[in-house]
Order: C-alpha cells, then structure tokens, then sequence
C-alpha cells in the first residue's frame, strides 16, 4: 500500500515538473517561432503553433535594417569582457579585504557602500554624465567601463564565499613568507573559483543587457552595443513584430551560451554561498 | 606563476582599452596589448591630419532612421564646402529626445539636430536652441521667410520673436479612406461630420471597416478645432477644452466608439499598419509621412486607398507638425551648422526630402512643384500634396508654453478616461482643464 | 617630525595593504555614485531644468509630492501592490520548485534550466516577448477565443494592466529563488528529519518545524536583495505599457524618469530620494529583525 502511495507520489511529483516547464518555455518557444515565420502568421487565429512555412527571412531582414549588427555584438562583446575581467580582480580583492583583513572602518564603509544600491540609477545617470563629459571621456569605450569596474554587489557576493576558507591556511601561507598579494593568489584566488563562476555569468549578463546607460553615453553608431543597436529597431510605424522577435532571440543567445556553459560550476558557487552568510 | 600573471595581464587589456578606444578613432581590439605597452592612442585611420586648416567636423543627430532624407545629402554639402566634414549620427525618434535633456548644458552637444515641433515649446522655453532669426535675417536662401513656408508653418516655427528652429518637413492631418469598400457599397466620401458617422455606419461590418480612435492630443485636439473650439485661450493663461464646443466633439469621437464605428486602438491592438492590412480599421487621420510606411509595408493595397481633407462640424482643423532642424545654443561650430541647414532647404534637396523619406516637405515652393504634386498609382492617382497642403491651410501647432507636456499628459489621461468608461466627457475634460490651470499658473 | 610620522608609518604597514586592497572599489564609487547622489540630492532641493542653472527652492518639491501631485501618490501604490505581489508570489514558487526538484528527481538540470532560462534573459528582451503575448491578437487571447472564452485587455485594462506585468515579471525572476533555495534545502542534516521523524511528526510538521526555520537566513537574504530591486522596477513598464493605462502602471521610477524627459530634473531627483529614504528604513527595520545574520562577517 505505501509502496503504491510512493509510486502515485512520485508521478505526480514529475507530471507537475514537467508542466510547469513546459509553461515556462512556452514564451520562449513562442518568440524562436515566431522569428521564423511568415509575418501574416504572427497573430493568426486559431494560432499556428508550428511555423510552415519556415523562413529565415526575418534575420536577414533584421540584419539588413541593422547592417551594424555585427559590429554592435563585437562592441558588446568587448565590453562586457572587460567589466567582467574588472569586477573578478578588483571585487574579489575587495573582497578579501573586507571578509579576512581587520582594519579601522571596515564595518561602517562596507554598510555605506550598500546604501548605493538603493538610489536608482536613473538618478546618478546626469551627473555621472557630466562628470565623464568634463573628463571628454562621452562616446568611449571608457565611458562604459570606468563606472562600472566594480560593484558592492560583487563584493558582496565575494565576501560571502571568502568568510568559509579557514584562516588556518592563510595563516599557513603567510608563515610560508606569503606576501598579501601572494596570500591572496596562491591561496584564495583558487578556492573562489566557484563563486567566480557565479560572479562572472552574472556580472557579464548584467553588462550585455545594459540599456539606459550605453544609449544616453555613446553617439556614434559605430560605438554602440547589441542592446542600444537593436532598439533602433522599434522604428516608429514600421517595425515588423517577426523581425522585432528575430533580434530578440540574437539578443538572448549568447547568455544562453554563457549559462549552459558555465552551468555546472555556476549552479554549484551561487547556492554554497547564499547558504553559508 | 601564471595565476599571478592572469590578473595583470586582465588589467593591461583593459588600460589599453580605456587608452585606446573611443568613437572617433579605429579600435583595435587585438592589437591592444602591443599599444598598451606603447601607451599611445590606437592608430587613427585618417593618417594625413593637416594641422594648420583644420577641417570643421559638424555633428549631425538625425532621428529619422532608416529612410533619412539627412544622408544623401552629406556628399554633396561636403563636396561644395570643402571646409566642413559632416558626422551623422543616425538614432530614433526616443533615443534622440532622451539624449538631448542630457545633453543640452554640457559640452556634448551636436551641432545640428532633427526636432519633432512637440518638443519645441520645453526647449524653447529654456533657450536652449539658437536663435536662427540672427543667421537668416528674414530670408531662407534668398527668399523672404514669409514666401518660403506657409502661414502655419511660420507660426509653429516662431516662438516668442525667436526662431529656434527652421522646418523641414510639416506633418498635418487629413482623412486616409478605403475607397475601393466606398465605391463597392455606392458611398461617396464624407466631408462633415454627420456624414462621416452615416458613411461609417454603412461601412462597418461586425469588428471590420471601423474608424480608429486613438486617445492621444495629435487626434482629439483636431476634433475640436473642427467643432470651433481651442485648446488653450489666445493667451495661453486658461485651457479652454472643456468648452461645450470642445466637449460635444469629444462626444462626438465617443458616440462613434460607443456605436461601434469606431475602434479604440490602444497600444495593445499593436501597430496601425496591422489594422490597415487585416481590414479592422477602414479610415484613419494622419500625416503625409504615413503615405510612405504604407507603400512599403503594404503594397499589396496599392489603389484601395485615397486621402481627403477630414471631415469637420462648423471649419476644418488640424494639428500641425513636423520635423524642425536646430542648433543647440552650446553647439561648437554654429556658422557651418547653418550652413547645412541652408543647403537641406534648397527647393531641390526639399524635393528629394519627399522622394527619400516620403514625408512631406515643409517649404512651399517643394511642396508646389510638379515632383512633389504629382498623381499617386498607390492612392489612385490622386494628387495627395494637395489635399495635406490644403489641410496645412487651417492646421494649428500646439500651444507654445513651458508646461505643455504636462498639459499635454493631462489631457490624454482624460481621453484615455472616457474611452475606457472611467469618467464621462464632461468630467474627465472638466478635470483636466482644471489640472492644465493650474501648470500655467505655476509657470 | 619623527615622532609624528612614526606611529603613522605604523599604521599603514599595518593596514595599508587592506586599504590599498579597496581603494579602487571605494574611488570608484566615491566618483560614480556618492558624489552624484550628493550632486543630485542637492538638484532636489532646487528647481532645474537641466539647462539653466539650478534654483534653491527648498523642500517645496518634497512637499508638493505629498500634497498635490496625484500621479505620484498613484506611482506609489502602484510600486506598493507590484511589490507585495511579486515579492509574495516569486519566492513562493521559488520555494515549491525548490522543494520539488529536492525530491531526488532526476533529469534536475533540466527542469532547473526551465526554471532559471528566463533570470538570465534581460528584463527588455522579456518584456519585448509578453508584450506580443499580450497582444489583444496574441497568442494568449488567440487561444481563448478558440476554446470560446472572451478575450482579455491584458495591457489596456486599467485594473488588469498591472497584473498583467507581475505575472512577467515572476515569470522572469523566481527561478533566481528556486535556485538558492534548493541548495539551502540541500544542505539541511539529514540528522533533523530523522530526529522529527522519531518523534512521531508528518510531513507537514516536519516542513514547519525543521525547513522552514533551517532556511530562515536565506529567506531574508531574498528578501533584501528583493525588495530594493523591485521596488525600483522600470524596463518591464517602460517597454509594456509606459505607464498606462491612466497612469495605472506607472512606477516611482517610470515617474522620475518621466519628470526628467519634461527637463524638470530638480523634482525627479526629489522623487529619487523619497525612494531612497523609503528603502533605507525599510533595509533598517529588516537588519534590526531576529534572525538576519545575512551581512555580519
């Protein structure tokens, strides 16, 4: 009898998993199809749930609008890079500062740089703006990245991972005749390379999908990123819903990359330091 | 070793990014840790830079995407005044007004930029655009302002006894119309009101065919005008569209939505182009530029449709707009700024303004010419010109005022108000009014 | 002299190399985010358009936010009910996925994918999908005219618009919650179950008395993070519905960013700081509540 309560248990267990993942792939699945048809099915009754036929149309129509297109990925590319390689030295170094280092206000900075995270951005953009312009800086690679080589989140999220090494083996490595900065990569660097994963797939998806910022700083079309490039294509009266979606999913897929990639170490480094604060 | 290497080596490809990329030189990604070793600004591609004439760059920030009438004209500017090298920057219609708030007090400004009139009474208000009345001295190319544009478009031009902007392309409203389900049913094309609703009534079939509605200023104020009223008295100090004039037009609009012969297009129905091609929407009013993005996103309608001047109670009346060029008050090269301006409004440039952007142009002498008033095969070999430049004739710009946009705002939550059945005609206008009030007093 | 510099060398062999560790960090923020709150708190207190110079005014935006201006006491209960609702909803799901996919199913990364695809697509990339979903010829009412229902405003109706933007936004965001739960789920000892099992609890009970305080830290963990995120939410309405319909969607951060595209940035940055404010009292009363270890060392 228990033995049958299991069985039933355990299918329902998967019935309701695999539907609420079918419900959570359906946008998904909507948009890739969508970007392959004809534009007169887009919104056809009753719906046409698999494309016929096919075209490839819509990509190339895109691509054609936007003939920037692969010089926007490039751009962002390059950038969300550069962030990232930033955020992995300076925020894990702050990092270790502030989980393994005793020093004078150390506690009061780490809380005032939290207070950071809650003035919206929308707010600093002007100033922020005149700053970079009075350093003649607006239209630059710089422009994007000088802001945004650090964040309290990363930090943050370091720190969680670094406060579990024992201070046995720094200790160690100190006696060894260590240095700080050779503490800090012989000993640590290695250790955090889960809860880098983790820093990196999100620090490199926050800098892609970046928007406001990009748009308001760069001018020139030859500068701009995926984001700031594609949005051009929501040309006023004009805009064709299947291309709209085939930039869309060009937009998602090198994150989709990026997360099936890195999945197993990422999954790993988030959870084993959200748990250990 | 290596893992100590790694972090310097991050860094030095992120120096020598900063150092070496930027929009006005060429950057080179790859070759980026040989010249951050160099420390020195990645190769500029232009090698032979003349440092005593320097050549004059001018910044163009055009808005109209894709079909810019700017463009074209570059080579031909540039080939004429050697002097002056022109930078454009294509962007969109919200990209440029986003960047323009943050850029009008720095030093980034272009030196030339696309307005759309709407934009005009808050940057106006600010001084933030040159006042060209300096640079034209009453004349555009040799021809008194007051022959080369029409009284409308003088007007929306002017503000104060400034003249922040010169007008490329006007925008004025007239009545798009299937013909081709007119002429099948034995209808002829309604001119007043009472005709449009009886026309509308014969036309429409269930959820096909219908009039769009749209809740946005652009439409609701053109329904006023016609019924004799105004949105803001000749002073500007008090909003008047809540007038009885005012509010039995807007009646008027509701009744057609209410009776079903109009169709409440929110932005949810998706694009106007969507409801033109499956046949929800059989009449709308618009602009000359909207000629264009029918031919090319629906070219299979070619000869069902036509344009007349929109059907009107007690005068004809629309809104007017269109694209301005101006030049931001902290533009760096002001004179060859204008000197661009000058040229896009020769009569010929004007005229390939409409061959290249479809829209219309702003200058009369375009407007009259034979390439620009020709026959249309699309709209049944109807002269179109005429019927925008007679409706350019009773058209009105917006009011001229600092809080416009909040008026504006206002004004269209009150629409919005009525056509969903939140509040009644008299009390969503009464209401708005009221808010518009008090934003002039507070100006 | 000597005797000055002496006890400052001392310090800085001491320290120096942790404060050289965060100098970058703490300059880089110093420039790109303190001194422009401090620039902008100071736009608040003025009148200023951006482009003429700024006018001392006073508190008189503040108080005007909370006396005059209706849409902004509109903003605010509209972010108010956008966040009790996804704050209430997302971490649940989060907490049922996780608690299924703790059940040593297998195919896990699978249906964790399915869970977690949508966090990392960008907010603008999934508005832009719902935004055709909601179509009123999209695919959702499209499905329920041809199973005979009425079709729904998803994105026009006043009282729907709203919701229509949760149900988005929870779609994008739980999986994040699914996420970190499981792996705090799974690091819970066997040893506590058992003990509860021994004395006779059922399922139910066990949840209540052994899961639910194991994961204390980590809800609040959640909560922190998410509450200051959506309480700041923007792309999803600015991309759907820029607010409407009558202003129903418009957010505290719509609304600021709508205040300065009319050039009136004195008073959008005063709107930046009632946020500011609410947030700070809001992270106070959470850091002083039982059980919140989630920033101490």
């Amino acid at each position: 009898m228990r033995k049958i309560q299991k069985i039933t248990g355990r299918t329902i267990l998967y019935i309701v998993l695999i539907v609420t993942s079918l419900i959570m792939f359906v946008p998904f699945y909507w948009a890739i199809t969508s970007s392959i048809k004809m534009e007169q099915f887009i919104f056809a009754s009753p719906p046409q749930w698999w494309p016929s036929p096919i075209t490839f149309k819509n990509y190339l129509g895109m691509l054609q609008r936007v003939p920037g297109f692969p010089r926007y990925f490039l751009n962002s590319v390059l950038i969300a890079g550069a962030i990232t390689l930033a955020h992995v030295f300076f925020d894990t170094l702050a990092a270790y500062a502030f989980a393994k280092l005793k020093f004078p206000g150390r506690d009061a900075i780490f809380f005032m740089m939290l207070l950071g995270l809650m003035i919206p951005f929308q707010v600093n953009m002007i100033p922020i703006y005149r700053i970079l312009s009075s350093l003649k800086m607006v239209d630059t690679y710089a422009a994007l990245i000088v802001p945004n080589m650090t964040s309290i989140f990363g930090i943050f999220l370091m720190r969680q991972f670094l406060i579990s090494i024992p201070n046995d083996l720094l200790d160690a490595a100190r006696i060894d005749g260590c240095d700080e900065l050779g503490v800090f990569a012989r000993v640590i660097f290695p250790l955090t390379l889960p809860g880098l994963a983790t820093l990196i797939v999100f620090i490199f998806m926050n800098a892609w999908n970046d928007f406001l910022w990009p748009r308001i700083v760069l001018n020139s079309d030859k500068m701009l990123t995926l984001p700031v490039g594609l949005a051009q294509l929501q040309l006023k009266n004009t805009s064709n819903e299947a291309q709209i979606m085939a930039g869309t999913v060009l937009t998602m897929l090198p994150m989709i990359l990026v997360y099936l990639f890195m999945q197993k170490q990422f999954i790993e480094g988030m959870t084993s330091g959200a748990v250990k604060g | 070793m290596t893992k100590k290497l790694a972090p310097i080596v991050a860094l030095l490809l992120i120096v020598a990014m900063l150092a070496g990329c930027s929009g006005s030189a060429q950057p080179a990604a790859t070759e980026a840790a040989t010249t951050a070793a160099a420390g020195t600004e990645a190769a500029a591609t232009t090698a032979s830079g003349t440092t005593d004439t320097e050549p004059v760059t001018i910044t163009i920030w055009d808005y109209y995407g894709e079909a810019t009438p700017v463009k074209p004209l570059i080579e031909g500017f540039e080939a004429e005044n050697p002097g002056i090298k022109v930078d454009l920057q294509s962007l969109d219609w919200n990209t440029t007004l986003e960047k323009l708030n943050v850029v009008l007090a720095g030093g980034d400004a272009p030196d030339l930029v696309t307005i759309d009139m709407t934009w005009l009474p808050r940057f106006a208000a600010l001084g933030a655009f040159t006042d060209l009345s300096t640079y034209a001295n009453g004349e555009l190319n040799g021809v008194p302002l007051s022959e080369a544009y029409s009284e409308g478009a003088m007007k929306a031009m002017t503000y104060g006894n400034t003249l922040p902007t010169i007008m490329c392309d006007f925008d004025t409203y007239a009545l798009y119309y299937r013909a081709d389900l007119l002429e099948a049913k034995g209808l002829t094309v309604p001119t007043i009101w009472d005709e449009l609703e009886a026309t509308l009534s014969k036309l429409v079939e269930g959820d096909q065919y219908r009039y769009q509605f749209l809740a946005d200023t652009f439409h609701g104020a053109q329904f006023i005008y016609q019924n004799g009223g105004s949105l803001l008295n000749d002073d500007n100090t008090k909003a008047v569209y809540n007038s009885p004039e005012a509010v039995a037009a807007i009646q008027f609009e509701k009744d057609l939505l209410d009776k079903g012969l109009a169709i409440n297009w929110t932005a949810d129905q998706g694009e106007r182009i969507q409801g033109v091609k499956d046949g929800r929407i059989a009449m709308f009013s618009d602009g000359p530029y909207y000629m264009g993005i029918m031919k090319s996103s629906a070219p299979e309608m070619s000869g069902e449709w036509r344009v007349a001047i929109h059907p009107y109670q007690t005068e004809a009346g629309s809104y007017l707009g269109g694209t301005g060029l101006s030049i931001p008050v902290n533009a760096q090269h002001k004179d060859a700024a204008w000197k661009f301006i000058e040229y896009m409004m020769r009569t010929e440039n004007q005229i390939e303004l409409y061959k290249t952007a479809g829209a219309a142009p702003a200058l009369t002498a375009a407007l009259n010419s034979d390439e620009v008033n020709v026959e249309d095969p699309y709209f049944g070999n109807e002269k179109v010109f005429s019927v925008f430049l007679e409706s350019m004739k009773t058209a009105r710009p917006f009011p001229y005022v600092r809080s416009w946009s909040d008026i504006d705002a206002s004004f269209v939550t009150a629409l919005q108000n009525i056509s969903l059945d939140q509040m009644s005609v008299k009390d969503a206008l009464d209401a708005s009014a009221a808010e518009a009030d008090s934003f002039l007093s507070q100006q | 002299m000597q005797q000055i510099l002496k006890p400052v060398k001392r310090f800085f062999r001491k320290y120096g190399v942790a404060y050289a560790f965060i100098a970058v960090p703490v300059i880089s923020m110093l420039l790109f985010i303190f001194i422009p709150m401090a620039i902008s708190f100071y736009w608040s207190l003025c009148d200023f358009s951006g482009i003429q110079a700024p006018r001392f005014i006073g508190l008189d935006n503040y108080i005007k936010l909370f006396t005059v201006d209706k849409i902004f006491i509109q903003a605010l209960k509209n972010t108010l009910l956008f966040v009790v609702l996804s704050m209430f909803i997302g971490p649940t799901l989060g907490l049922l996925t996780a608690l299924m996919l703790n059940q040593k199913v297998r195919f896990q990364g699978l249906f964790r994918t399915a869970y977690f695809l949508p966090v990392m697509t960008s907010m603008v990339v999934v508005s832009t999908i719902w935004k055709m979903l909601y179509n009123q010829n999209g695919i959702f009412n499209t499905v329920l005219t041809n199973i005979g229902l009425s079709p729904v405003n998803w994105l026009s109706d006043p009282d729907m618009a709203l919701i229509s933007v949760v149900i988005a936004s929870v779609w994008q965001g739980f999986g994040f919650e699914t996420v970190i739960f499981l792996a705090a789920l799974q690091s819970i000892p066997k040893e506590l179950y058992e003990a509860a099992d021994i004395d006779g609890a059922n399922g139910i009970n066990k949840f209540f008395s052994v899961t639910l305080p194991s994961l204390r830290s980590v809800i609040t963990f959640v909560y922190i993070y998410g509450l200051i995120g959506s309480f700041q939410t923007f792309d999803q309405m600015y991309v759907m519905t820029k607010g409407g319909p009558v202003y129903r969607t418009t957010t505290i951060v719509l609304y600021l960013f709508d205040k300065f595209q009319d050039l009136r940035l004195g008073y959008a940055s005063a709107i930046a700081y009632v946020l500011f404010f609410i947030l700070v009292i809001l992270s106070f009363i959470q850091w002083r509540l039982p059980g919140s270890k989630s920033t101490e060392a």
